[in-house]
């Protein structure tokens, strides 16, 4: 099969999000579009065809011409998150180590709240009724100190059969180094519950501890029927209407994947649409500043996401939780380190019991939504004040289609305003400084964790309240490059144009420093990287592959691991272990501004990655841009902190010219998004088309 | 002799309208500008962010299990006139007492500068017990010592007499044997001074361990000085310096409201630790008296009805005895009022020198000072509340530390000559049920309140030669009540070559969690040593046992208390607690007085009529 590289075709991006469906359209040339199109949960379908039709609209063909000559789409939906959130899976059965049958229960401890005795524990992600013990136990050596026993084991599986189980996680204790117990449960398995899925935690996820590999299976094998039914439903429907080429997934790794291969482990799509939004912004860094370091905030109406690169790779993280720290559910698996937080222009303002004015972590939702969306909320949010100061267009909000009631919003805002002291603008003035605080401490929060200056590379921001308060964001982080792309309302689509396919496979082998088994780690890494050349095969030599290997180590005695990439794939040598020792040093003076040169490192596991090159690059001009007019369609009376309105120009984005300066204050229009220039900021519209931003 | 200690005066208003300290009516200071609320907000959360970013870089850099796995550390930071001013998500029993630390740093250096950081663990000057190594760094912002950061964290090895950083029966500080560092200077100029570091290595067990979390704490301190210069930068200090008084002040209402809401009244509640063989056989008797005063917006704690003194190592330091309080009140109040100077003034604490609980004698050993009888503290507290009425405080929650959270220690034979020693933290521990929740499952003690985390069980046995064969909850054991206590877990390991020495300091098999408002008791602990020989010994409450290979321990976990009549309880919560093994059928009857039945299709359910029945007949009986 052939790989669509270049822009011989459309390639089309869609992703469904809790609201709207996004769909980008990049066309032979390079010209890119935004479609959108409310979400249908109820058939996914229907949202991603009228995403595309949409596109489509503005191109001049039809739905059905754009998906034949598209050579490409990639797919990325928040399905299986909700189906985890709500627990909308199938029966699952989840099979342990006899004696640990709580893995899922106890997890790793850990509560918020110390003096918060308000709320039961958490339950289980699998009830413990489906839980089942098999008699079995391997030790860290890999030795079955006790032997499986398979009469008891086929009695198990009788039972889950008879109970009609849908799905089976299977994880026993140091499956890791030694996977035969549960391989026997999964011929147990073939054998008599042919054709219900399972998943096995050792080839899911083989890292150490056994509460993630749970996790991790648990979840996987819960979205299998799910998951598999919905690609296979979207991959036929796509077909009916002409597509007859490449379906791709975007996963949790910050890569795409075959529906194939995303089927057999459907908990890579747990982040499938937010792991995209730094492949975006490493696109727009390198384009715009040809910068390797970027930092994404993507802002929603009720999330704010989080995600950082840095020299160029995307940061990782194996702690990443559906439903909360500690509270919910771990994935286990390593995935694209984007932290959310609940908070938007939904977010409520309210006055604590000790006259501090709070923002959150309520929100007003999508329903009623802000007192400003006329739909009877009455509580004061965010996008009520941003309404307040003029920032958002009464008559053209969201493309025309609500109009907001600015009444509503200076009533909710009321009392806020006594509180405060102030008039009603300069509070709303005040409250979106607070509410680009907290966004600020999620950013700090991300940042902090990898050692990552916030001020050290490019800003980039999206989603579609972005522009409402990212300079101001911008100019308390100190960031110097800053930009708000064309595509802002749409950054997880438009990562997924400049993905790769990533395949990644992954080994647990325990060796120290101070007595390093080379050949143990050379067979461990040749291994990986033979299991990946098989999986690239299927590409063809006319692919690009790249093959990165990583360690996850730590210093003696240490108990969590970082993952190091591994200068290179050899390991016979002193001077490789010394390479691999020095990079480990190096990622801990990074990470935590320590190293501790004296003592021996412990390597854990090891992982390789392997890249085919398949994205687009972020270049390409958006249509029209040399025919604009670059004045002003109108002025508004905007606030910026003073009690007095500020006459402010108000652009819309089509008309501006390439290299265009505005200085503000200024807002600009895009379709999609509003963009608020604040007194003695900059704008410049881009040769790209996207908005290069100045705080100072 | 008593004395009266207050963790801060209170502020009573004058006859002009201004307190002692010149705040006025609306309790701003008189010497600064006003802050406004979204100003406080916008400070508080930098404040809450930089805790935050103190807790992760120790959490992340650490080597020991008991700070990096366990989570038993905390980060405070305290005004430069030695008040506390914040702390986040730190563990309850270190809420109280880095003010008093930071004052006697002042008290004994008159050269404190920039750059400096001093390690203090001296339960006699404000430290919870030795096992903590605090590390304090003075913050310097225009010349001015505007902070100081506390970082707080729990050591594996501190060179006791026995390989275990809790000494249950240390006759004293001397027995004891532990390091002790009353705000010694460690850095100068932000230079490691490094006799102090040679001679903690010639005496701590497994040194690098040590030396690894030592640079971890300093770590931890650092990252909070330079985040407040960069606030004091941007904000400057006048504003910072009137923001820390707006944020004690803004506490103190928060609390005020709280404590308006109470009912006025006395409460006093007795409880009991274990017996401590040999010196007290019948246990160690606690008090806690409350006066509750909603008009005056007070709480006074009296706990000077206790016992002299014990030589042994279960004497409770005067930070624990003051956190240990505060827990139990904050426990029993609205959880977002923060926890500070400022709300502290609410609260009069009144301690005796030389008491168990209070303000302990030299040389008498605080070795335990953190867990067992403050654990008993909290939990009495929280309960004196539920004596309130329907709807107040907490049942008791799970005791003592057994073999789920023992520091085991010997030699490691994978590794040939490498020791090892380190607390475990696999136990779960049944949580107290309150007025509105079931008990929480992972509730640790009350001093953590389920704070801290749990060790993987491959990761323990990856790190110690050690084998655990069983973990898993002990369920039909939580409390029974209107809302239940959660059950609390068994636990068996034991050395793959041994020997190992298993030390733990106790406590919950002779008194049990006490339920509340007519909820049942906890189950009581339970230790064993199962030798290879099949023999099985119950152990004492708190021992230290030699395991050989083949040898195992077992430990049963205390569960909960519940908190009002089971009788009461939704019929829903019962079946589902039955579907899900928490509990059995029999006790859903026996106990709960709910008939399940069973349908064709062999789902259970709730037989109303049954259950009204059953229920109206176990209430004649125990009405009888």
């Amino acid at each position: 099969m052939s790989w669509p590289t270049a822009f011989a075709d459309y390639r089309i991006s869609v992703d469904v999000g809790g609201t709207f469906t996004d769909a980008i359209v990049v066309a032979p040339g390079g010209d890119r579009f935004i479609g959108k199109a409310l979400t249908t949960p109820e058939r996914a379908f229907k949202g991603v065809s009228s995403a595309i039709a949409n596109a489509g609209q503005q191109i001049g063909l039809d739905l059905g011409d754009l998906l034949k000559r598209a050579s490409l789409i990639i797919y990325g939906t928040t399905r299986a998150t909700n189906a985890i959130v709500t627990r909308n899976v199938a029966k699952t059965a989840f099979l342990t180590t006899e004696g640990f049958p709580d893995i899922l229960v106890m997890k790793e401890g850990g509560k918020t709240l110390a003096h918060d005795f308000s709320v039961d524990f958490p339950e289980p992600y699998i009830p413990r009724r489906h839980t089942f013990e098999v008699l079995e136990r391997m030790t860290p050596e890999g030795v079955a100190e006790v032997p499986f026993d398979e009469a008891r084991a086929r009695e198990v599986v009788a039972t889950l059969k008879d109970q009609a189980f849908e799905a089976v996680a299977v994880c026993f204790l140091w499956s890791i180094t030694n996977p035969d117990h549960e391989l026997a449960v999964a011929r147990l398995l073939d054998e008599l519950m042919p054709g219900v899925p399972y998943t096995l935690s050792h080839r899911l996820n083989p890292v150490l501890r056994e509460y993630r590999r749970a996790s991790a299976a648990a979840i996987d094998a819960s979205l299998k029927p799910l998951m598999q039914a919905h690609l296979r439903e979207l991959d036929n429907d796509l077909r009916e209407c002409g597509f007859s080429r490449q379906l791709l997934v975007s996963t949790s790794i910050g890569g795409c994947m075959t529906i194939d291969e995303v089927a057999q482990r459907p908990i890579h799509m747990a982040k499938s649409g937010p792991s995209m939004a730094p492949i975006a912004a490493r696109g727009f860094a390198r384009l715009e500043y040809e910068d390797e370091s970027a930092l994404v905030c993507d802002t929603g109406g009720t999330t704010f996401d989080v995600g950082l690169v840095r020299d160029g790779e995307l940061a990782y993280t194996h702690d990443s939780w559906i439903g909360g720290r500690w509270i919910g559910h771990i994935l286990g698996t390593s995935s694209v380190d984007i932290r959310s937080l609940g908070a938007g222009g939904g977010s409520i303002v309210w006055i604590d019991e000790g006259g501090m004015v709070r923002v959150g972590p309520q929100s007003a939702g999508a329903v009623p939504g802000p007192a400003c969306y006329g739909r009877g909320g009455c509580e004061p949010t965010v996008s009520d004040a941003a309404c307040i100061l003029g920032y958002l267009n009464p008559a053209n909000f969201l493309g025309g289609r609500m109009a907001l009631d600015e009444e509503a919003a200076r009533n909710a805002f009321g009392t806020i305003a006594d509180a405060v002291g102030k008039t009603i603008e300069e509070t709303a003035y005040e409250v979106l400084t607070l509410a680009s605080e907290i966004m600020i401490d999620a950013i700090r929060d991300v940042t902090v964790g990898e050692g990552y200056d916030p001020n050290e590379g490019v800003l980039v921001a999206g989603g579609g309240a972005a522009g409402i308060n990212i300079m101001l964001i911008a100019r308390e982080l100190g960031t110097r490059e800053l930009v708000l792309p064309k595509e802002a309302s749409a950054l997880s689509a438009t990562g997924m144009q400049f993905a790769d396919i990533l395949r990644e496979e992954a080994a647990t082998f325990f060796t120290s420093s101070e007595n390093f088994d080379h050949s143990g780690v050379t067979r461990v890494l040749s291994d990986l990287a033979e299991r990946l050349r098989e999986f690239s095969l299927r590409f063809g030599a006319s692919c690009d592959h790249v093959v990165q290997l990583y360690a996850e180590a730590r210093y003696a005695n240490q108990v969590w691991e970082l993952e190091v990439a591994l200068p290179g794939p050899k390991a016979e040598t002193d001077e490789d272990l010394a390479r691999f020792v020095e990079a480990f040093h190096q990622g801990h003076e990074r990470v935590f501004s320590m190293r501790d040169p004296h003592s021996a490192v412990e390597f854990v596991s090891w992982k390789g990655r392997l890249r085919t090159k398949i994205g687009v690059e972020p270049g390409g001009v958006t249509a029209g841009a040399d025919k604009a007019s670059g004045t002003a369609r109108s002025t508004r009376d905007c606030f910026f902190g003073q009690a007095q309105p500020t006459a402010t120009p108000i652009f819309d984005g089509r008309s501006l010219r390439s290299g265009q300066q505005l200085i503000g204050p200024c807002i600009v229009e895009e379709p999609t998004t509003t963009l608020v220039v604040y007194p003695g900021m900059k704008a410049t519209t881009s040769a790209h088309g996207n908005y290069l931003l100045t705080t100072s | 002799m008593a004395t009266i200690s207050s963790p801060h005066p209170s502020a009573d208003t004058n006859a002009a309208g201004r307190d002692a300290k010149g705040r006025d009516a609306k309790g701003r200071d008189a010497d600064h500008g006003p802050i406004d609320p979204v100003l406080l907000s916008i400070l508080a959360n930098r404040f809450d962010g930089i805790v935050r970013e103190m807790t992760n870089t120790m959490l992340r850099s650490a080597r020991s299990g008991v700070i990096n796995s366990a989570r038993d550390f905390s980060c405070a930071i305290c005004t430069g006139d030695n008040k506390l001013f914040a702390c986040a998500e730190g563990l309850p029993i270190h809420i109280f007492g880095s003010d008093i630390q930071t004052q006697y740093m002042c008290d004994q250096h008159d050269d404190i500068a920039e750059g400096d950081c001093y390690l203090h663990n001296d339960p006699y000057s404000g430290n919870t017990h030795p096992a903590d190594h605090a590390f304090l760094v003075p913050v310097f912002c225009e010349g001015e010592h505007l902070f100081t950061a506390v970082a707080k964290a729990h050591q594996a090895d501190i060179g006791n007499s026995l390989p275990t950083t809790y000494m249950p029966n240390a006759k004293d500080v001397y027995e004891e044997g532990a390091l002790i560092f009353p705000a010694v200077r460690i850095q100068r100029d932000y230079e490691t001074i490094d006799d102090i570091v040679r001679m903690a290595q010639r005496r701590i067990r497994v040194p690098s361990q040590w030396y690894g979390d030592f640079l971890a704490g300093i770590s931890s301190a650092r990252i909070a000085e330079r985040r407040i210069k960069e606030l004091a930068r941007k904000y400057g200090v006048a504003t910072l310096k009137a923001f820390t008084g707006e944020w004690l002040d803004y506490s103190e209402r928060r609390m005020r409201q709280a404590l308006r809401r109470l009912p006025k009244g006395r409460l006093s509640r007795d409880a009991r630790h274990d017996a401590v063989h040999p010196i007290l056989p019948k246990g160690i008797p606690i008090n806690v008296q409350l006066e509750l005063n909603p008009e005056e917006e007070r709480i006074t704690v009296d706990l000077r009805d206790n016992i002299d003194n014990l030589d042994c190592g279960l004497n409770v330091s005067e930070a624990c005895s003051v956190s240990a309080v505060m827990a139990g009140i904050f426990n029993s109040l609205d959880s977002d009022v923060p926890r500070n100077a400022g709300s502290f003034r609410r609260v009069t604490v009144l301690l005796r020198d030389g008491a168990v609980i209070g303000r302990p004698r030299f040389p008498h050993s605080c070795s335990v000072s953190t867990t067992n009888v403050a654990d008993r503290l909290v939990n009495v507290t929280g309960a004196a509340f539920a004596d309130i009425g329907d709807g107040f405080g907490l049942a008791e929650g799970a005791v003592g530390l057994g073999i789920g959270m023992a520091v085991v220690s010997g030699k490691d034979h994978r590794t040939g000559t490498g020791d090892f020693v380190n607390q475990m933290h696999v136990g779960t521990n049944g949580g107290p049920a309150s007025a509105h929740a079931d008990g929480w499952i992972t509730y640790g003690i009350p001093v953590v309140s389920g704070l801290m985390y749990r060790d993987s069980i491959e990761v323990d046995e990856l790190k110690y030669p050690i084998r655990i064969r069983r973990l898993q909850l002990d369920t039909g054991t939580g409390g029974a009540g209107k809302y239940r206590g959660s059950p609390g877990s068994i636990v068996e390991y034991g050395p793959t070559h041994g020997p190992m020495t298993v030390i733990y300091p106790g406590d919950g098999q002779e008194e049990p969690p006490k339920g509340v408002r007519g909820g049942g008791d906890g189950n009581l602990a339970e230790r064993w040593v199962l030798r290879a020989d099949g023999s099985e010994t119950k152990l004492p409450n708190a021992a230290q046992v030699v395991l050989e290979k083949g040898d195992f321990v077992r430990g049963v976990d205390c569960s909960g208390g519940g908190y009002g009549d089971p009788l009461k309880r939704d019929p829903a919560r019962v079946l589902h607690d039955v579907l899900e093994k928490y509990e059995t059928v029999e006790r859903a009857r026996d106990v709960y007085g709910v008939v399940l039945v069973q349908g064709s299709d062999g789902t259970l359910t709730v037989d109303r009529d049954a259950t009204e029945t059953k229920r109206q007949d176990l209430e004649k009986r125990s009405g009888l």
